[in-house]
């Protein structure tokens, strides 16, 4: 694992480190390694199931290493046109969206970081705030009469247009851009004959980027684990994303349990890879709806 | 209204801020225009969704026919819907079965990583915290492995340990029956959500400032009064943010109990973000759907406010 105990000075300086004796030290870390263990297993399970026959997954005895591992579910997978493409619309999907979003949400705001004085300011970014309150449940079914009726349902449109106006996202990005970019640094890039977007594009665009990648895989996770949506829009095998593909592998009378932990193994890979690598803006990311303005 | 709006954002004291409002207009005229993507979109799939869904919940619609005018009687028919009550009554229950464990078990999680002198911080964190991004359409098929009466993993464990004791007994049927299928979803929720929360609470945690502390131990205060008498009362608004949120979550939760139980046995666990689902685009009533979804959105608005007036109370 490639993950590393934080490299702090021993015990010093901690607030319960004088008062903790040996016994709770013991308690403690015990129930660490039992919760680590149950909060895995699940993973272990899936990357197990994977490599397992249907009768192996339903064994009498349950087995964390298959006595003689198949690599059947996988051939079977990946041998189906399906999953490649899915893979292929999930990717897609994403990534316009994650850029979509970023990209109207760090415009906006910035624009209401730095643009204070323009009439209407005020009550434009209370509307916007506003906006948060809508619960998704009330404009379902109405967001699905109009993709039909523009008829884009069963098109990549219908998974990366209707989220993007992200108001939480302008919200965030216009915290960050007021922290962290001097107006005297726009000004500066003014007086040297950059225009307002070359301002947006060349100044803060760099200096944000540690809050547009946060915001970006707070926004990828979302897109990416989409069941509901992609499951009310998306209608042809050819369109199928990945949480679809993985949902319709069940039988009517048999679910091939095998296929599907191998075509969800394929699911989750590419976000505990990445959730490693970038752990820190994974956390950011994911609880930042906690951060208060 | 909006020339009081930009009389009061453009106080006419900086030189170059003045001029007629259309002229302040065409000077900020870049705020508007990197403003307007957001707006258009909102008015597409916000604003109109928001009034069409009004409109909805006023006339009977499959979606193809041509709607028709009922008045309130989608909202008369949802107050004598049982299969709606037991839909909340199941949100309700799956509520409190998964947010008290829930939340102790982030609070304690937090507490723990919160202290300087335990090891491998990032790692136990990392363990906890994963399922907070993994797609639930795949857990939920490992669960229902895990949890499978006759062969799952967890049934197994739990008979073998009784048997170490010298007892015999039967598994116990997690998706069978209806409250073990709660409880079942429950857990579920419990393994996804704890490392979320726990990692706002560390978050809570870490902005209390460390001086407090230190003027705390100097008078004498013991960790348990420490924690009692500072870090809880301090923690509040984190906790109003996190019920409030599971609130919502509950509510609205799909994916887990679509999945897991598609709302079975019978309809033990479907709650209400499944029903909808099913009233929506299953039965395709898009009039009585947008009824149930107006009804309970106001509700969740109002028990949120309480939520929020409760718990700052003690402020």
């Amino acid at each position: 694992m490639p993950v590393t105990a934080p490299k702090r000075k021993g015990t010093q300086g901690a607030v319960g480190a004088a008062g903790s004796t040996w016994t709770e030290k013991i308690v403690m870390y015990g129930f660490l390694a039992i919760s680590a263990v149950v909060f895995l297993l699940p993973f272990a399970w899936l990357i197990s199931g994977a490599f397992k026959t249907q009768a192996q997954i339903f064994a009498p005895t349950p087995t964390l290493i298959p006595p003689d591992p198949t690599l059947e579910n996988f051939k079977t997978v990946l041998s189906d046109a399906s999953l490649p493409r899915a893979f292929f619309n999930t990717t897609l999907i994403a990534v316009l969206h994650v850029a979509l979003t970023l990209f109207l949400c760090s415009l906006a705001g910035m624009a209401f970081a730095k643009y204070r004085r323009a009439p209407g300011h005020g009550w434009l970014f209370a509307f916007v705030l506003g906006t948060m309150m809508i619960p998704g449940a009330v404009t379902m079914i109405p967001i699905f009469v109009i993709l039909a009726k523009v008829g884009v349902l069963n098109t990549y449109w219908a998974m990366i247009i209707p989220g993007a106006a992200n108001a939480f996202g302008i919200f965030w990005m216009r915290q960050y851009i007021t922290a962290n970019v001097p107006d005297s640094l726009h000004e500066a890039a003014r007086i040297d004959g950059c225009s307002e977007f070359g301002v947006y594009w060349r100044i803060v665009v760099p200096v944000i980027q540690p809050a547009l990648g946060a915001l970006g895989v707070l926004v990828l996770i979302s897109v990416w684990n989409n069941l509901m949506w992609a499951f009310i829009v998306l209608r042809t095998e050819n369109m199928q994303t990945m949480p679809l593909l993985v949902y319709l592998l069940q039988g009517e009378y048999q679910t091939p349990y095998g296929l599907i932990m191998a075509a969800g193994l394929v699911t989750v890979a590419p976000l505990i890879v990445a959730f490693l690598l970038f752990q820190r803006a994974f956390i950011s990311g994911v609880t930042s709806g906690a951060v208060k303005g | 209204m909006m020339s009081d709006a930009a009389a009061q954002s453009t106080p006419a004291k900086k030189p170059g801020s003045t001029g007629s409002l259309r002229e302040q207009m065409w000077r900020y005229r870049h705020f508007y225009l990197f403003i307007s993507p957001f707006f258009f979109l909102f008015a597409v799939f916000g604003l109109y969704p928001l009034l069409f869904s009004l409109y909805l919940s006023l006339v009977q619609w499959d979606g193809l026919t041509s709607p028709k005018w009922v008045g309130l009687q989608n909202f008369t028919t949802l107050l004598r819907d049982e299969q709606f009550y037991r839909a909340i009554w199941n949100t309700i229950l799956i509520g409190v079965y998964h947010f008290p464990p829930m939340f102790i078990l982030a609070f304690v999680f937090a507490v723990i990583l919160n202290q300087q002198w335990v090891k491998l911080r990032a790692f136990w964190r990392a363990a906890v915290f994963m399922p907070a991004i993994t797609p639930m359409v795949v857990i939920a098929f490992v669960f229902f492995i895990l949890f499978s009466t006759e062969t799952g993993l967890v049934n197994y464990l739990y008979t073998g340990a009784l048997g170490l004791l010298g007892i015999e007994a039967a598994g116990v049927p997690w998706l069978q029956n209806g409250t073990w299928a709660k409880i079942t979803v429950s857990i579920l929720l419990v393994w996804r959500w704890t490392g979320y929360n726990m990692v706002i609470m560390l978050a809570g945690m870490q902005g209390i400032p460390g001086d407090m502390y230190e003027a705390a131990t100097i008078d004498g205060a013991s960790r348990w009064q420490q924690m009692r008498y500072l870090t809880i009362p301090m923690m509040k608004p984190t906790f109003i943010f996190i019920t409030i949120m599971s609130l919502i979550g509950t509510v609205y939760m799909f994916d887990e109990v679509f999945v897991l139980t598609n709302g079975g046995p019978g309809d033990a666990t479907t709650n209400f973000g499944l029903f909808l689902f099913q009233q929506s685009f299953q039965d395709f009533r898009f009039g009585y759907a947008s009824a149930a979804a107006y009804s309970v959105a106001l509700v969740v608005f109002v028990m949120s406010l309480v939520i929020f007036r409760v718990g700052k109370k003690g402020e």
